[in-house]
């Protein structure tokens, strides 16, 4: 017997290579988006900082954005950097 | 004139009395004494005080003789056994019975006329009330002592009489109308129509000279009322009904009421030969002006009119009542006898009727467990369309549909139906799908604004009968057939998210990228339930098109490979976001090393397209193409799950395995894989040579006929659906509730059921599920925890066990 696949489609679900489940700041979920998005993924990216946490890319500008003095980051404080080439 | 009164002096008072009382009762002409004669008689016996008695003599006179004579006579007229056999006879017998009262009661009645005419002249005096009063008193003599007690012949023959008249008189009315046909003449049939005797001896034209003249007689002695109407209401009613019945019944899709319009009024047409006498009489009495005289008939007449547009009201609703599921059944179809009804309901008092009526209608011929949910839609849908016609109030809708309102929220599969008619699934109700893409839609936000832009002058009030306890019963009742259906659920959340199921069913089904309809459903569902709803639909329809998009990259990149290192499987991938699809059953497959490795390669192409972001295969997910060749035969293009592609995969490189063997290599229970199986048996690929073992037929030759094939029934129910079900979803929504449940109990040792419920309302408020989740769903999530012994309850108050503290 032999069987010959002429087409295989296959289900899949994307997901971010992250640390952790939630973004810092909405709390909502890194495969979902943004409070103020609608579309995940593309529409929607995640950033990295050199401290290697992550966040929603909307989410971390905005908290920047509302620094004055420093740019930290959320989580552990330290000076935010992007991590160079990772984002989207 | 002296000599008069001195023969009068004479004789004295005995020969005034004589003179005045024969003059009374014996009115044969010529008078027997002068009028001057009776003059000075009575002048005599005024003077003497005797007047007043002459009238109460009259009346006595009178009574007395109806009672002894007239009365006795008529009956035995009307019974005379000779005439029992024949109608005509009878009919003559009747009217001779008549005739007969009249000629005795004459007498009488000139008398009375003539002294209510000295009455009213005050000849001498005399004093009382005049012609018309004492007619009365006369009339009222008569009919006390004839129809005190009348035997049921007398309406027994009236009623006859007047059924034969008014089938005479109907069967003219349509030679009439025939007239103008002429082959409607020979029919063939040689006994009349109208008097139901044959040709030669027919009697319609005597029939009709009958009635007249007992119409006559009986309005001289004011009967006419007291001894028609009974009859005549009589037959109205059974001719009514009759042809009500012969016409009307079971027959919804032509309007009579412009045709019993027309019959009616030929009705009339007899009535008033009836009741012409009346006119007649009532003219040459008292009334001697023409003008008034045809008022006075047309009022009877219009009477009588009134009357017959009740009972026919009346009858029509009562039959359509009757028959109103099978008219909501037959709807559109079935709309000229739901304007019918609506125009006689608002005529008759029958609301509450015909609500009764139609609920348990409802209730016996619909709402039992031998009925599909899907009919059951069907015919609320009708119910919606055909109650609205005819109460735009809503009420009768709304009070009505109830039942199966609560009916079908017992209904598993309500959400479900409702929803795949929506999106034109199913081939019985495309009402839904067309409702839906109906222009000008109802929002369901704003549906229940109060300020709905109305005209107030427009406003009505509720009728009496709608639904005090409904709290929207202010609000303007809904028509709209959508938002009376998601409003069944009390929540479009409810239905959202089932139809968020059957989309990601179907986007996961059809493979094929293809979206047009679903698109276009979104589209309008979204008018309908909002922007904000469908935005879960809207990103999974995305990824349908994101996920073509990435494949046709990749399968490009992959083509300018240099031929070795082409895929060995041609692999297409459904790339969904997963935070908005409905949860997917999870179930473990291990695909063979092939497949697992093109997606392997298929993955990594994708983290090179996007960064950061890698893929997570549901391996039991999606359909594979395939041909199956065998030593003497091919099965080509074959559809089948994964499992089944890695069954027969596997098979591939080994003709035979055990059951237990290929479970443990797949990863998939025994039991599973044993269903799975059953379609290649069927398809005669493989066969279980002995319990358990299963290897390749590779001719087709030695397979065994007939074979098994039908207990092998893939009978994999779950297999169609690749979501969760809607009361798994619901189970995992009130897990979550278990650690506040856990909690709440730890500090408060004991609840009863509607305490917990409260207070998980008050606590957990803000999550989608618990607007959902009513008590009864609670208490049967608490039971089965109870089953499972984590919760215990005494007295209708939960604890948690002591062990768990």
């Amino acid at each position: 017997m032999k069987v010959k696949i002429k087409q295989w489609h296959g289900v899949a679900s994307w997901l971010w290579v992250a640390n952790d489940e939630n973004c810092g700041i909405c709390r909502a979920p890194f495969n979902g988006c943004c409070p103020d998005c609608k579309v995940p993924g593309d529409d929607c990216p995640l950033v990295w900082g050199q401290c290697s946490h992550c966040f929603h890319m909307h989410c971390i500008l905005k908290w920047l954005n509302s620094q004055q003095v420093q740019q930290q980051c959320p989580m552990c404080r330290q000076e935010w950097k992007f991590k160079e080439g990772e984002t989207t | 004139m002296n000599d008069n009164s001195a023969v009068l002096m004479l004789h004295g008072l005995p020969a005034a009395w004589d003179t005045v009382t024969a003059a009374l009762v014996s009115p044969s002409t010529p008078p027997p004494v002068t009028d001057e004669s009776v003059s000075e008689a009575l002048t005599l016996l005024c003077k003497k005080g005797l007047g007043q008695y002459v009238e109460g003599w009259l009346l006595e006179t009178l009574q007395v003789s109806l009672a002894s004579h007239v009365a006795p006579e008529f009956w035995a007229g009307l019974q005379q056994p000779e005439v029992e056999t024949q109608e005509r006879a009878r009919a003559v017998a009747l009217l001779e019975a008549f005739r007969t009262l009249l000629r005795r009661l004459q007498p009488f009645l000139c008398g009375l006329e003539r002294l209510g005419t000295w009455q009213d002249e005050g000849r001498a005096g005399l004093l009382g009330p005049g012609a018309h009063g004492l007619r009365e008193r006369a009339f009222s003599i008569i009919r006390a002592i004839l129809l005190f007690s009348p035997p049921p012949v007398l309406q027994q023959r009236v009623l006859e009489f007047y059924s034969r008249t008014f089938s005479v008189y109907m069967s003219q009315m349509e030679e009439q109308i025939e007239a103008d046909d002429v082959a409607a003449e020979s029919n063939g049939n040689d006994t009349c129509t109208g008097c139901a005797a044959a040709q030669q001896v027919c009697w319609c034209q005597d029939a009709l000279e009958q009635l007249q003249e007992f119409s006559h007689i009986l309005s001289r002695l004011q009967l006419l009322e007291r001894v028609s109407s009974e009859a005549v209401t009589n037959i109205l009613h059974r001719l009514i009904e009759q042809r009500m019945e012969q016409r009307c019944r079971g027959e919804y899709e032509r309007s009579f009421l412009s045709d019993f319009n027309e019959w009616l009024e030929q009705v009339l047409g007899w009535l008033s030969r009836v009741f012409a006498s009346e006119v007649g009489e009532a003219g040459s009495n008292t009334l001697p002006t023409d003008g008034m005289l045809d008022y006075i008939g047309s009022t009877i007449l219009q009477r009588w009119r009134c009357h017959m547009q009740q009972f026919f009201c009346r009858i029509y609703v009562n039959m359509r009542i009757e028959e109103l599921f099978s008219i909501i059944r037959d709807f559109p179809e079935s709309t000229p006898a739901v304007e019918d009804l609506k125009f006689c309901l608002e005529r008759t008092n029958q609301r509450q009727q015909l609500l009764t009526s139609l609920k348990s209608a409802f209730e016996t011929r619909l709402l039992h467990p031998g009925v599909h949910t899907s009919d059951i839609i069907t015919v609320y849908i009708s119910a919606i369309k055909a109650l609205r016609e005819l109460d735009p109030s809503m009420v009768i809708l709304q009070v009505a549909c109830q039942p199966i309102r609560k009916y079908l929220r017992t209904r598993e599969d309500t959400v479900r139906q409702i929803v795949a008619s929506l999106t034109g699934d199913t081939e019985g109700c495309s009402e839904l799908a067309s409702e839906l893409s109906r222009a000008d839609p109802v929002t369901l936000e704003t549906q229940d604004s109060e300020d709905e832009g109305s005209d107030p002058e427009e406003w009505t009030p509720d009728p009496t009968d709608a639904l005090t306890v409904d709290k929207t019963g202010s609000k303007r009742r809904s028509s709209d057939i959508i938002s009376l259906l998601v409003s069944i659920f009390g929540s479009k959340e409810i239905f959202i998210d089932e139809y968020k199921t059957v989309l990601a069913d179907r986007l996961l089904h059809q493979l094929n990228y293809n979206t047009a309809r679903e698109i276009r459903n979104v589209e309008l569902l979204k008018l309908r339930f909002g922007e904000s709803h469908m935005h879960y639909c809207e990103v999974m329809l995305k990824d349908v098109a994101d996920s073509r998009r990435i494949n046709t990259n990749i399968h490009e990149e992959e083509a300018r490979l240099p031929e070795e290192e082409q895929p060995s499987v041609p692999l297409s991938a459904m790339i969904l976001s997963s935070e908005f699809w409905p949860q997917l059953k999870e179930e473990k497959l291990e695909l063979p090393a092939a497949i697992s490795k093109s997606m392997e390669t298929y993955t990594h192409r994708f983290e090179k397209l996007k960064a950061m972001r890698t893929l997570s295969w549901k391996p039991h997910l999606g359909s594979v193409t395939l041909d199956v060749e065998l030593e003497d035969r091919t099965l080509t293009n074959l559809s089948v799950s994964p499992i089944h592609a890695a069954i027969i995969l596997h098979f591939q490189e080994k003709g035979t395995w055990a059951l237990e063997e290929l479970s443990g290599v797949l990863g998939v229970p025994q039991e599973l894989l044993r269903r799975k199986l059953a379609l290649w048996q069927q398809h005669g690929v493989l066969q279980e040579e002995s319990p358990g073992r299963y290897s390749v037929l590779e001719k087709a030759s030695s397979r065994e006929r007939p074979d098994r094939g039908i207990m092998l029934i893939d009978s994999d129910e779950e297999g169609d659906s690749n979501t969760t079900t809607q009361s798994e979803q619901r189970e995992e929504k009130l897990q979550l509730f278990w650690a506040y449940i856990q909690a709440m109990l730890t500090n408060l040792e004991s609840m009863t059921l509607e305490r917990i419920h409260s207070m998980l309302r008050m606590f957990v408020a803000t999550g989608p599920g618990v607007t959902e989740m009513d008590v009864n769903e609670l208490q049967a999530f608490l039971q089965k925890k109870v089953r499972d012994h984590q919760l215990i309850v005494s007295a209708g108050v939960y604890r948690l066990p002591k062990t768990t503290q």
